[in-house]
């Protein structure tokens, strides 16, 4: 194995032509997956609760979106959006925000279980009390079932962050030069050593995915420890709670 | 947002074909990937159920290392990578072109480099989550189960194939189904090493005849089609044991 030939182009996979070129590998893997993060668990909060609370035909319409994001591969609604808005707006979207895009609206739809779940799995005592006190829903909603129910769904957020890192290996199918394409540059400029280089890839996407996993695994018992405690004062939260509202 | 691109000329037969083959490569590929996916799934979950601790853990591992690196990645190794580490002739026969006579008219054709490197990376890949999912089919078999297995003298393989591996199965149906969607989707990524796949071929399409929102449109409802019918069988199955246990 040549770890020279290896450690000289490390930082090419780690940034790219950074500073003096466009950011790119790894860096640019974390920025992809960290703005689909964000962009996907605003999503997938907004249409967890539409899907919780929502009724009626609009709910059904819901259903549907989310059961066709979930259906399709990934790849293909990379496709829909990386040559199709550019057509279909008239405007040049960089491949980065459509690949990003494309993996927000997939994550969202796989979010938006896991929230609707976690909502449903708030006992119904706890709306009655909301309601009770003569608040509005969508102030139960947000003072009272959120911020329980968001305590029972953050590991699928984490593990969904960690699927969002291994998606967004897909922009190298549509050339967004991310880990993975850099990964394949480098491969056939060396052309000698393609085993190394990617298990090398490998390596740093593992780094990261576990990273991620064993941060998941600590927020776990760090909520279900707080969450037990929590219970053993319910009758001071209520308390505190009807104060502030008042 | 202009709409000419929506009523533009419909495919062309031809194009249309490509596709159909290309749609016919992706679930071949789907069925030999979850028939093997399954079977070592069932070693792997064994393994990581095993007494035998370098098994359990060597088990814990391979999980550990498939789950957390991106298909794209490991496709890119087996098709790239692994070549490079055979012995000098062996990517030779395997490119080559060899034909396997069976019974008569039968006969099955060595299939390309990609195809075995998709089957291969798939496969390996699959087996990471089925093997979760049967593990956890297998924790949900009561421990009573077993041991009256153990009682009447049955060896622990015994046990697993004959009493709870049949049960564990029942209770996971539903989660393996959706591995096997997830195996489906996934094959799309194959086109990234270069098998002409229903992506491949829709990408194909689009590049040929500048009709991107018909060549995906009809990638998508393809691989809608496919999962639909996967989702209908699973609910004709659970319906099919709810009239079977209603009746018992």
């Amino acid at each position: 194995m040549q770890l020279a030939v290896i450690v000289d182009n490390l930082p090419y996979l780690l940034w790219g032509n950074y500073p003096e070129g466009p950011l790119g590998g790894a860096a640019l893997t974390v920025l992809l997956s960290a703005g689909s993060a964000i962009l996907s668990a605003l999503l997938g909060l907004a249409l967890g609760v539409l899907l919780a609370i929502g009724q009626g035909s609009w709910h059904r319409l819901l259903v549907v979106v989310i059961g066709f994001l979930r259906a399709i591969p990934v790849l293909m609604l990379i496709f829909w959006t990386y040559f199709l808005l550019p057509i279909a707006f008239g405007i040049d979207v960089p491949g980065v925000l459509s690949v990003m895009l494309a993996l927000s609206l997939v994550s969202g739809a796989y979010l938006a279980h896991a929230v609707a779940a976690g909502i449903s799995g708030i006992s119904a005592g706890q709306w009655q009390a909301g309601l009770s006190l003569g608040l509005p829903r969508w102030q139960v909603l947000h003072h009272i079932i959120l911020p329980q129910a968001l305590q029972i769904m953050l590991p699928s957020f984490v593990n969904q962050w960690v699927t969002l890192v291994k998606d967004s290996s897909l922009a190298y199918i549509v050339g967004v030069g991310e880990l993975s394409f850099v990964a394949a540059q480098v491969n056939s400029r060396l052309m000698v050593y393609p085993a190394e280089v990617f298990l090398l890839v490998g390596l740093l996407y593992f780094l990261m995915c576990s990273g991620l996993e064993q941060f998941a695994l600590w927020v776990g018992r760090h909520f279900s420890a707080d969450r037990r405690a929590a219970q053993r004062q319910v009758p001071q939260a209520t308390v505190s709670l009807t104060a502030s509202q008042a | 947002m202009s709409l000419h691109f929506f009523a533009g000329p419909w495919l062309a037969p031809k194009h249309l074909l490509w596709m159909w083959q290309g749609f016919l490569t992706t679930l071949w590929l789907s069925l030999l990937v979850a028939f093997f996916a399954t079977l070592l799934g069932v070693v792997l979950a064994s393994a990581r159920a095993s007494t035998v601790q370098p098994l359990r853990q060597a088990a814990t591992l391979y999980t550990s290392l498939f789950r957390n690196t991106p298909l794209l990645v490991q496709l890119l190794f087996w098709y790239f990578g692994l070549p490079s580490l055979f012995p000098d002739g062996t990517m030779d026969w395997l490119n080559g072109d060899h034909v396997f006579h069976l019974l008569g008219p039968l006969s099955l054709r060595w299939p390309s480099f990609e195809f075995l490197s998709a089957w291969c990376g798939l496969v390996c890949y699959s087996t990471a989550y089925i093997g979760e999912e049967i593990r956890s089919g297998l924790r949900g078999v009561p421990a009573g189960q077993a041991l009256a297995g153990a009682a009447i003298g049955m060896t622990r393989l015994q046990v697993l194939r004959h009493i709870v591996l049949p049960q564990a199965i029942r209770l996971i149906l539903p989660s393996l189904l959706g591995q096997y969607m997830n195996i489906i989707k996934n094959t799309s990524l194959t086109m990234g090493i270069g098998l002409a796949e229903l992506s491949y071929a829709s990408r194909q399409v689009e590049s040929e005849t500048f009709l991107a929102f018909q060549a995906f449109g009809v990638a998508t409802v393809l691989y809608i089609a496919a999962i639909a019918l996967l989702e209908a069988l699973g609910q004709a199955h659970l319906r099919a044991r709810r009239v079977r246990q209603g009746r018992a």
